[in-house]
């Protein structure tokens, strides 16, 4: 995933952070995900609005005291699972 | 597929929510048009109940029991329900359906807070009024059991199939359902003990109770959910799960008519949030032995002490 990647929420989806976790409901196939901390801020930046990939590292990385290559490795996997769980949708689709 | 016309009426209430329903003359149950667009099963892979869609109505068949047209009536979001028995079916499974599927789904979908399980209220913790513990699990979990032997220890069902839960003044309460127990021959033996006779060893059966199993007369707070593990030969344990994990972990026993409704289950999901949030939430695992059960008996009232 490249840093001007724009990644944005699936419609189908509902969230509800519960003390700092946040709950995903994929309404279109009845499943429901856990996010911890970090995916619950990344969540909640994107439930806002759609954001390149590069934001949202520059955005964890003011939040927390970690690496930034070590930000874009966790978060190029969270990304991964979440688009490959149709969670999110990336590119084209998410302008 | 006809609608005869029906031939009895009745009334299921819960919490004070009413079920007006009609039994139809028995009939076969007929291959439906289309699949159902949503099934329950169990864990050993029995189809439970089939939910389809017939123009406005919703038909739900128990195959091999009954079938449950929910015709829209007047109200918003209110329904006429028909019941037509299968040929050989007993009326009773209908009303037993009408309590603990029926009743439960149609009152999720106008916004309550039904799921699948029993509770009991413990009195005497805190020295403070009585309080209400919920036991989630899949069919054959071992639920009614065990809030069977609460309830021979002195701490009365609340209910023992459908949990009924509203907030009333920002509290939690669950409403008492009171019923004929309805128990595997071992469970009933080894709670009522005077030897019942079942017709078929591999399926529940209602059986009188008593004073032996007493029921709460009135909505008790509720303060904690376990959830039993699948692992019927799993240690003693019980862990305090985070509210995220709690609400994962009790969406899968609560009553869904329209699996397909969106906005209706985006609600429903946030009502079990708010749940999840304020109500202390547990896995809990244990043998499922009975001369296990003093002892999770234990450790349940130990760990609703601690919190």
């Amino acid at each position: 995933m490249q840093d001007s990647d724009t990644i944005a929420v699936s419609p189908d989806v509902v969230a509800r952070e519960v003390s700092g976790e946040m709950v995903l409901l994929d309404l279109e196939s009845g499943m429901y995900f856990g996010l911890d901390a970090v995916g619950a801020f990344v969540w909640a930046k994107l439930a806002e609005r759609a954001h390149t990939f590069g934001d949202l590292v520059d955005g964890v990385a003011a939040e927390y005291d970690a690496p930034r290559d070590r930000i874009e490795t966790d978060l190029h996997a969270l990304f991964a699972d979440l688009s490959e769980k149709g969670l999110v949708v990336t590119g084209a689709e998410a302008a | 597929m006809g609608i005869n016309e029906p031939c009895n009426n009745a009334s299921s209430t819960s919490g004070g929510f009413v079920i007006d329903w009609s039994l139809a003359t028995a009939r076969v149950q007929e291959a439906m048009p289309d699949a159902p667009y949503d099934r329950w099963v169990s864990p050993a892979g029995v189809v439970m109940a089939e939910f389809y869609r017939s123009g406005d109505d919703f038909v739900v068949r128990f195959p091999g029991q009954a079938d449950f047209t929910l015709r829209p009536d007047k109200t918003p979001g209110g329904f006429d329900v028909i019941a037509h028995l299968a040929p050989d079916c007993a009326e009773d499974a209908v009303r037993t359906l009408v309590n603990n599927a029926i009743t439960p789904i149609i009152g999720n979908y106008h916004g309550g807070k039904f799921l699948h399980g029993s509770a009991v209220a413990i009195s005497d913790i805190t020295g403070a009024e009585d309080a209400g513990i919920a036991f989630l699990g899949l069919s054959r979990s071992g639920k009614t059991t065990l809030a069977g032997a609460f309830a021979k220890a002195g701490h009365p069902f609340v209910t023992e199939d459908v949990i009924d839960i509203d907030l009333h003044d920002r509290v939690y309460r669950l409403h008492p359902k009171p019923s004929g127990l309805r128990l595997f021959a071992d469970s009933a033996q080894h709670l009522i003990g005077n030897n019942p006779r079942f017709e078929d060893r591999d399926r529940k059966q209602e059986v009188a109770a008593g004073a032996a199993l007493p029921f709460a007369r009135a909505p008790v707070p509720l303060r904690h959910i376990y959830i039993l593990g699948p692992d019927h030969d799993a240690q003693l344990a019980i862990r305090r799960l985070s509210s995220s994990e709690a609400l994962a972990a009790i969406l899968p026993h609560a009553f869904i008519l329209d699996v397909e409704d969106r906005s209706r289950l985006r609600a429903h999901f946030m009502r079990m949030a708010d749940l999840t949030q304020t109500i202390a939430c547990h896995t809990l695992d244990y043998r499922r032995d009975y001369a296990e059960l003093p002892a999770v008996i234990e450790a349940i009232l130990a760990s609703f002490s601690a919190d």
